[in-house]
């Protein structure tokens, strides 16, 4: 899965837990968290669906690395790369 | 002096007429029945450290965070104050046998909805954390209706992820409290002659005054002991 994919399924996942907020607009470098307003439940959400979608388990201390979009999407796709 | 018309006699009368009259236009004048807070706060070493642990073991789907912990707390104190734990009707108290937990979710209109956890207080964290996922995603994306849950007991507020420090809970009416969990913050404190540093949140209470302030602080003395020991809820 490439950059491009990895980041529309990123996208995806997110607007199922916002369904009203404008995902495609979040810039890359900005805190998902505080852009989206996501409390630590929405962002387990989000990790669980990562798990289930890309099959790719991210350990609690990573989480950091998921803070903004652009670092999920190198972190994602690396992590999916080592999988396959 | 049991005929005397009440705002002439000088004696007992009058103070005692006086004295039902305040608190009465008081509320009147607040539109809404008084009560009390009581605030916190809780030191979460333990809690933060024993939920690293057990979740750096878990695949996320199986992780907890630190908000069912919160849950957890609140039944135990609930267990121990169940004067909280039900609702006012005309002045009288009608404590529930079952703790159905009510927990305040904002949605991205900002409208907040009511997500119950039916019989909390009989449920494990995990089952508790379960629930409260589904809920809140429910919740978030509009699929929850609220006829389809049991009317809640008691309620809780949780606004740390906004950066609130401290929330000061509403009653919803006719609940007899309902507490507040602010964010979770690093702060700096005196233990034996050395500062340290450790992560604390604030708990506030609003309750109905009939339950007292005694029994207010005993709930939230219970829910800082237990947190003390998160392998335990």
């Amino acid at each position: 899965m490439n950059r491009q994919q990895v980041r529309d399924v990123i996208l995806h996942l997110l607007q199922e837990i916002v369904p009203a907020a404008a995902v495609r607009d979040v810039p890359l470098d900005v805190d998902l968290c505080d852009t989206l307003l996501l409390d630590s439940l929405d962002f387990l959400n989000f990790v669980v669906a990562v798990h289930d979608t890309l099959h790719v388990d991210v350990p609690q201390a990573d989480y950091e690395e998921l803070r903004t979009l652009g670092g999920s999407i190198d972190y994602l796709t690396r992590a999916h790369e080592r999988r396959t | 002096m049991a005929d005397a018309p009440p705002g002439i006699d000088l004696g007992w009368g009058v103070v005692a007429g006086v004295a039902r009259y305040l608190p009465q236009s008081l509320s009147d004048a607040m539109g809404a029945s008084s009560h009390l807070y009581l605030a916190a706060n809780i030191d979460l070493d333990r809690a933060v450290n024993w939920l690293a642990e057990l979740n750096a073991h878990r695949p996320a789907p199986d992780r907890l965070v630190m908000a069912a912990l919160f849950l957890k707390a609140v039944t135990h104190g609930l267990r121990d104050v169940p004067e909280l734990n039900g609702t006012m009707i005309d002045g009288e108290g009608h404590p529930s046998s079952t703790v159905h937990l009510g927990v305040a979710v904002a949605r991205w209109d900002g409208a907040p909805i009511v997500a119950v956890l039916p019989d909390a207080g009989r449920r494990g964290v995990d089952d508790v954390m379960r629930m409260l996922r589904d809920l809140v995603r429910r919740a978030r994306t509009d699929r929850l209706r609220e006829t389809d849950l049991p009317e809640p007991t008691f309620t809780v507020t949780h606004l740390g992820y906004l950066g609130v420090q401290a929330v000061f809970p509403s009653i919803v009416p006719p609940l007899v409290g309902a507490v507040g969990f602010g964010k979770v913050v690093e702060q700096p404190s005196a233990v034996q002659g050395a500062v340290v540093c450790s992560p604390v949140v604030t708990a506030t209470l609003a309750a109905a005054d009939s339950v007292g302030s005694h029994r207010g602080a005993r709930f939230l003395a219970t829910i800082d002991r237990v947190l003390q020991r998160p392998e335990a809820l």
